[in-house]
């Protein structure tokens, strides 16, 4: 398992709709808005990467000094994001295909509103579990 | 394709990689140039770049072509040496706190939105200091040891004319003592051109002098190389130009003296001639012949198959010598140095193609010999080669990465050159519009150095933000890196100029961590920077930061009010998140005519008010053509709108704050900010609402300002809360103002203090109005922006009225008497009081005398003479608004009392509404009357649950057996059944089984049910002239429950039982189909009965009253009948059949006359079974079984199986009725009949004679339509079994 993984979902708004510190290391106070900084600045590169391919996963798609992130876009152009220090490519792709499948229920749920927060706790453990099998 | 001769790269090169001039000269010369401010190097500069030389030169293959570009590079001989570390260190810092103090005026303006940021040029946007810095940053990595294009072309020696001997000075000067290292330790060739120049200062001495010295010169030195040079000509030394080409030269300098006072414009021509001279007639042949002289060389060293074996072969061999590290690797006569000397000077004179063809040569050899630094210098230019040829874009990338990744592979040594190389390489990549690769470029520049690592990002963001498509939030992130490595080299202003730019890119993101870091950080830094106001912007951006770790909520709490101690003043926000405001929880209370008991009662919908008021007000078509007349005549228009309030009276407003924090906060001194104005000044507040926005919020503070003076305090009183909240609370908190003087208030806002120093305001007008429409308690009709104006009008009397003592949990049943009582704190009486009660099956008005009385004794029957008919008041109970008696409207003095009856009809939450309409006297009021609402809340519990069943007595025409069955729903109250009352004159009630001593009977504790059978008389079916008598002999209508003698009967015919008989009468109406008469009301009474172990004693016994209203008899016609007869017959079937004979009784219970035919029926059809379970059902209507332990013989469907039974398929009927089938007779009111029946049995068994049936209709032929249709006017019924046994007769027996 990493030691440094943050994972989030961005809306197609560039909205984060969930974030999950998923590394194994205590998460400092700073590295949270680091995090987000990286990702969020990650989305540029996404943003011309994802039209190139006909892929979901676009792999590591940035670095920041030993950070890498690695996205996952969905058909509705909403994209998991991966921050992690470890090169695991198989296991985060399977992890990416398996919180799609999440994600997709979630939306399934007639009182989820697309693009807005997903704040279900079982959500929220199954990506944790998740992220522990694989990564 | 950009020319690359036309790219910011190429005039780089120009500035670099151009030949190098040493300057030596005398300290005299130092001293003429002086006079104009400028050292010789600075005066010399402008004249040393040309830009259109046009210089014929030759390649080393013969081809001519004209150079345009050119420029020398002046450096005295001290400068031609590498910087120290901390000397390239100072002049960066220099550089940038520079570039910083000139953008401060920039850090308070406007932000600059991202949309415009894009669009603007990237010209603008990029700081201009960028390129001094660069330049420093490759100053910095000049003269190395392993580049040949820094290397002196020539050397310039300058003497004055002044000076003694000057031409043993131009000996002196070249001494070798002074030369830099360069020379000295065999890196570069000594033989250098040189070139004297005779500097000659017309303001010290005469021309002649120095044209001598000059002939001196040319006769020792050659004729060409000399010169002399006249300066300062100008007398006076106020010489100005359209344009000063020293200023640009000398960035460092202030501007507030004129450089080059004392030359005028020979002198210049001068200068520009002799720098002329010196390139094009000396520098740039001499190195056109070396280039020539070193070409040859290469090629017969090094050019052809055999040399480049031979050398192959030669180089390995040199592998195992050992390298001298302080020694230069190489010397100027090497072959290795001359090719890069070639190759460099090709270069310059831009004879690009001879330059990359020796640089690849060289580089090889270089890679072998493990010369890691010079390669990458080789490396390097070849990338630049390749871009001024514009060839292979990718061989150019290849060979910058190369010399880039080489450079950084040595280590700390080169990290100037790393640097070099990093911004020549972006800047290639940026002129071919590879932005976002230059980018990276300068990302991998910044190394540990803070603050160049700091420029560079910076540089890095401003690539993305210029890419196309534009790379925002790269850009960004890039600046909010390059701010915190500024902050951390203490450059402050440039990290609050990085993280402005950042913010327009972050500003509204969702992303709340980044937001609040950027926000953070840069409200700090403006602290610091002492712009407090900018600051606190900023901070408070992030103070409602829920989402934030507690720790870092503190972080930005403490810094907040950190900030705000410095400021040295107690600071006014508008807008202050902290605590946040729930704005849709804010709710205006205020009484006009409508006032209010009690803050639970204004919380009551307006609707369901004015239902209940509508009787009692003055009614809207009267207001619409009296009132409103007469109103719009006192008042102006802009009054009508606003609302009322009355002077003295308080309105009250409840607004929510919410804590997002975790960690508590306290808030202190949160009042309302209000505007009063008299009505004298009319003009102020239109003035006031047409003022916008802006000016609205200063507008704001100066009132709050003044809403501490006590200037305001006279026209109206403001409360004071103080709260503290804990982590993520909401407090609701109640503000009152209370206006003193008739005039105008308008609510503006709230204001609140939080931890003591910072005063938050929160303006309604600006932020709730559009919000407030959902919930707003104020009058919908009116405009919003009225909503918070209010017209005080002078005071008028207030009823204050409660209910005392009413229970908040109460049992079903529980029957009270309640007092109400009513206040007039003012002098002013009011009069016209009415009252109406939303619920009068709960609540209504007793008889005043009641008071007086001991609840519930006198309610029990003190003797049985003493009970009178009282029928209920009709007019009283159909009335539903009270009026009270006028003597007490009148005389206000004291409060005054009144009873009133509750009584806990059903189960279920109650709200009570009461509503209290009163007139003031004063007739010039505004309001005219007022109405004091009043809301209570009842809680009522079940208790016992009873029901009742009918049956008609078997036996007895006109008893009924009446089963009660009554369950203690309570989980753990006891109760006591009192007494069984049946309404009305005509029954009488009896136990079925006198109550036993032992058996206490009523008790009921909590969960147990009981059951009791009951006789039900009717007294009617007697004649009309015993009427009376048997009227006065009742009383029997009350059933004791108890055994204990000395509780009396409760009369259940006085108020309060009738009262609320009449009300459930009504209440329960609907399940009935009509009242024929046939109905039964029963009044159960219960006491609580004491449990000493729960509970303080209570003063009075609870009474609980259940009605049972409607109940039918267990008939569903009017006719009844009963059938008499032997029930177990023998005869002797051997003597034939055996006769038996019958007889029915037939009532008829109406009041009309009715004709009654009676069927027998010898065979009973099947599908007569069905009808007759049809009708079963009918009959079944409105009752409910509660258990099945009833008599079976009187059971509905019991009868319906017998009969299902009794039709065995072979059966021949085993009876027959004898005499005629049908049987018809009329029957007058209430009056009966008797009728023979004879039925003939042919065999011993048991007979259920219900084979037969009744019809009846009425005879109202002559009484005619009695408007009644609903009535029933005729029906059928079936029989009633009636079981008889005939056995054979035993003649032994007889």
């Amino acid at each position: 398992m990493a030691s440094t993984a943050c994972f989030m979902i961005v809306s197609k708004n560039d909205i984060p709709i969930y974030e999950a510190e998923v590394g194994t290391v205590p998460k400092k106070e700073d590295a949270a808005h680091q995090h987000q900084f990286i990702l969020h600045a990650a989305l540029d590169i996404v943003q011309d990467t994802a039209w190139t391919t006909s892929a979901m996963f676009l792999k590591s798609i940035d670095r920041f000094n030993d950070l890498v992130v690695s996205v996952y876009v969905t058909a509705g152009h909403t994209r998991l994001m991966l921050l992690h220090d470890s090169r695991n490519d198989d296991g985060i792709k399977s992890f990416f295909q398996e919180v799609h499948e999440l994600y997709i229920k979630t939306l399934l749920n007639p009182l989820y509103l697309p693009g807005s927060r997903v704040t279900s706790s079982h959500f929220d453990t199954k990506v944790r579990a998740l992220a522990r099998k694989y990564l | 394709m950009v020319d690359p001769a036309n790219t910011k790269l190429d005039r780089m090169l120009l500035d670099q990689i151009s030949p190098a001039v040493m300057v030596l000269r005398t300290p005299l010369v130092e001293d003429s140039c002086r006079r104009n401010d400028l050292s010789l190097i600075e005066m010399l500069a402008p004249y040393s770049t040309f830009n259109n030389i046009d210089v014929p030169v030759r390649t080393a293959s013969d081809q001519p072509y004209r150079l345009r570009k050119f420029k020398l590079r002046l450096f005295y001989n001290s400068d031609i040496r590498q910087r120290s570390a901390e000397a390239a260190k100072e002049r960066l810092k220099q550089v940038i706190t520079h570039a910083g103090d000139k953008n401060i005026s920039e850090l308070c303006s406007r932000q600059a939105e991202i949309e415009s940021v894009i669009t603007t040029a990237a010209q603008e946007l990029v700081p201009s200091w960028f390129q001094n810095f660069n330049k420093e940053l490759i100053d910095a990595a000049a003269f190395s040891e392993h580049e040949a294009f820094d290397h002196p072309v020539a050397c310039l020696v300058a003497v004055s004319s002044k000076d003694k001997d000057p031409i043993g000075k131009f000996v002196d000067l070249f001494n070798t003592t002074q030369l830099p290292h360069l020379l000295n330790d065999g890196s570069m060739d000594p033989k250098i051109l040189k070139y004297y120049l005779l500097v000659h200062d017309n303001q010290e001495g005469m021309l002649e002098k120095a044209t001598g010295i000059l002939a001196e010169m040319r006769r020792t030195f050659g004729a060409s190389d000399c010169r002399l040079l006249c300066i300062n000509s100008s007398v006076n030394g106020t010489e100005e130009y359209q344009q000063n080409s020293w200023a640009s030269h000398k960035n460092s300098a202030s501007n507030e003296k004129q450089f080059g006072c004392f030359l005028n414009k020979d002198d210049i021509e001068e200068l520009r001639n002799t720098m002329h001279d010196f390139s094009s007639k000396h520098i740039i042949p001499h190195m056109e012949l070396k280039i020539r002289v070193l070409n040859q060389q290469v090629s017969a060293t090094r050019k052809g198959f055999r040399n480049q074996i031979k050398n192959l072969w030669w180089r390995k061999g040199k592998d195992d010598v050992p390298e001298n590290p302080s020694a230069p690797m190489y010397t100027f006569n090497s072959t290795e140095s001359q090719i890069r000397v070639l190759g460099d000077y090709a270069f310059m004179l831009r004879d690009y193609e001879l330059a990359l063809s020796n640089y690849r040569l060289i580089s090889t050899d270089y890679k072998l010999d493990k010369a890691l630094k010079h390669y990458a210098g080789v490396q390097e230019m070849m990338g630049l080669a390749y871009f001024m040829l514009d060839q292979s874009r990718k061989d150019a990338e290849y060979c910058m990465e190369n010399a880039f990744t080489t450079y950084a592979k040595i280590g700390s040594s080169c990290g100037r050159n790393v640097t070099r190389c990093g911004i020549w390489w972006a800047e290639m990549l940026k002129a071919r519009d590879q932005y976002k690769d230059a980018a990276g470029v300068y990302f991998r520049i910044s190394g540990e150095e803070p603050l160049n690592s700091a420029v560079m990002l910076e540089q890095a963001a401003y690539c993305f933000l210029m890419s196309t498509p534009a790379m925002l939030r790269k850009y960004g992130f890039h600046l909010v890196l390059s701010g915190d490595l500024y902050r951390k080299c203490d450059q402050i202003k440039h990290a609050v100029r990085t993280y402005r730019g950042a913010l327009s890119v972050f500003k509204g993101t969702a992303w709340s961590h980044i937001r609040d870091h950027v926000h953070f950080h840069i409200g700090k830094w403006y602290a610091i920077l002492g712009m407090f106001d900018e600051g606190i912007k900023h901070v408070l951006e992030v103070l409602a930061c829920g989402h934030q770790a507690k720790l870092t909520q503190e972080l930005f709490l403490r810094e907040f009010f950190q900030i705000i101690q410095e400021t040295g003043k107690t600071f006014e926000v508008l807008r202050l998140q902290l605590p946040v405001i729930n704005f849709p929880s804010i709710e205006v209370v205020f009484e006009d005519h409508r006032t209010y008991a009690s803050p639970a009662a204004a919380n009551v919908e307006e609707s369901l008010w004015q239902a209940l008021e509508e009787e009692m007000t003055p009614s809207v078509a009267g207001l619409k053509s009296n009132w409103l007349e007469l109103q719009s005549k006192i008042l102006p228009k802009k009054y009508k709108e606003s609302n009322v309030c009355i002077a003295g009276e308080a309105i009250k407003v409840a607004v929510s704050f919410r804590n997002p924090l975790q960690i508590p906060i306290s808030v202190s001194n949160v009042s309302l900010i209000c505007k009063h104005s008299t009505e004298c000044d009319k003009s102020e507040p239109a003035s006031n609402g047409s003022l916008d926005e802006e000016k609205n919020d200063k507008g704001l503070r100066t009132v709050a300002v003044t809403g501490e003076t006590s200037a305001d305090a006279s026209l109206f009183d403001l409360s004071e809360v103080n709260i503290s909240m804990q982590g993520g609370e909401t407090v609701l908190v109640q503000l009152t103002v209370t206006p003193k003087v008739e005039g105008t208030l308008k609510l503006v806002g709230v204001r609140w203090k939080l931890s003591g120093s910072v005063i938050g305001i929160c303006n309604f007008q600006s932020d709730v109005v559009r919000k407030k429409v959902a919930k707003g308690k104020i009058k919908r009709k009116k405009s919003l922006k009225d909503n918070l104006e209010f017209l005080v009008i002078k005071s008028v009397p207030r009823l204050e009225g409660t209910i005392h003592s009413l229970p908040q949990t109460v049992y079903t049943g529980d029957l009270r008497c309640l007092t109400m009582e009513l206040r007039n704190p003012s002098k002013t009486p009011v009069k016209n009081l009415k009252m109406k009660i939303s619920h009068p099956r709960f609540l209504d008005i007793a008889d005043q005398e009641v008071m007086n009385l001991e609840f519930p004794t006198f309610l029990k029957k003190q003797t049985i003479s003493s009970r009178s008919c009282t029928t209920l008041d009709a007019s009283k109970t159909a009335k539903t608004v009270f009026l009270f008696p006028k003597d007490i409207a009148s005389s206000w003095q004291t409060p005054v009392k009144w009873p009133l009856w509750f009584r806990a009809a059903a189960s279920g939450s109650i709200s009570l509404y009461i509503t209290i309409y009163y007139e003031t006297e004063d007739v010039s009021s505004i309001i005219k009357y007022r109405t004091l609402r009043i809301h209570y809340n009842v809680e009522v519990l079940p208790s016992l649950e009873v029901s009742y069943r009918i049956s008609p007595s078997p036996s007895r025409l006109h008893e009924f057996l009446v089963r009660m069955d009554a369950t203690n729903k309570t989980s753990s109250e006891n109760f006591q059944v009192h007494q069984l009352s049946c309404v009305g004159d005509q029954w009488e009630l009896a136990l079925l089984q006198p109550i036993g001593s032992d058996l206490s009977l009523g008790f009921l504790m909590a969960g147990q049910s009981l059951s009791c059978f009951f006789r039900l008389k009717n007294c009617k079916t007697r004649g009309s002239t015993e009427d009376k008598m048997s009227s006065l002999a009742k009383g029997i209508a009350d059933v004791r429950l108890v055994d204990s003698e000395s509780s009396g009967l409760f009369d259940t015919s006085v108020s309060p039982f009738d009262l609320f008989h009449h009300h459930e009468r009504l209440h329960q109406e609907r399940h009935g189909q009509g009242d024929d008469g046939n109905t039964v009301d029963f009044i159960l009474i219960a006491e609580s009965q004491d449990d000493s172990d729960t509970g303080p004693p209570r003063t009075t016994p609870e009474i609980l009253s259940h009605y049972a209203c409607h109940c039918r008899i267990g008939s569903s016609s009017p006719v009844w009948w009963s059938m008499d007869g032997p029930r177990s017959v023998r005869h002797d079937f051997s003597s034939g059949f055996c006769e038996i004979n019958l007889n029915m009784t037939v009532y008829n219970s109406l009041e009309d006359a009715v004709s009654v035919r009676i069927n027998t029926l010898d065979s009973l059809p099947r599908s007569n079974s069905i009808t007759n379970t049809a009708s079963v059902s009918g009959y079944e209507h409105g009752w409910h079984d509660t258990s099945h332990l009833t008599d079976a013989k009187v059971t509905p469907d019991s009868m319906g199986g017998r009969v299902g039974k009794a039709l065995s398929p072979e059966s021949v009927s085993p009876f027959i009725w004898s005499g005629t089938c049908s049987t018809r007779f009329n029957l007058e009111p209430l009056s009966s009949a008797e009728v023979p029946l004879q039925i003939s049995v042919f065999c011993q068994g048991t007979f259920d004679l219900s084979n037969y049936s009744l019809q009846w209709n009425l005879l109202s032929g002559d009484r005619g339509d009695d408007g009644n249709e609903s009535r029933v006017r005729s029906g059928s019924c079936h029989g009633r079994p009636y079981h008889i046994t005939v056995l054979q007769k035993n003649k032994a027996e007889i």
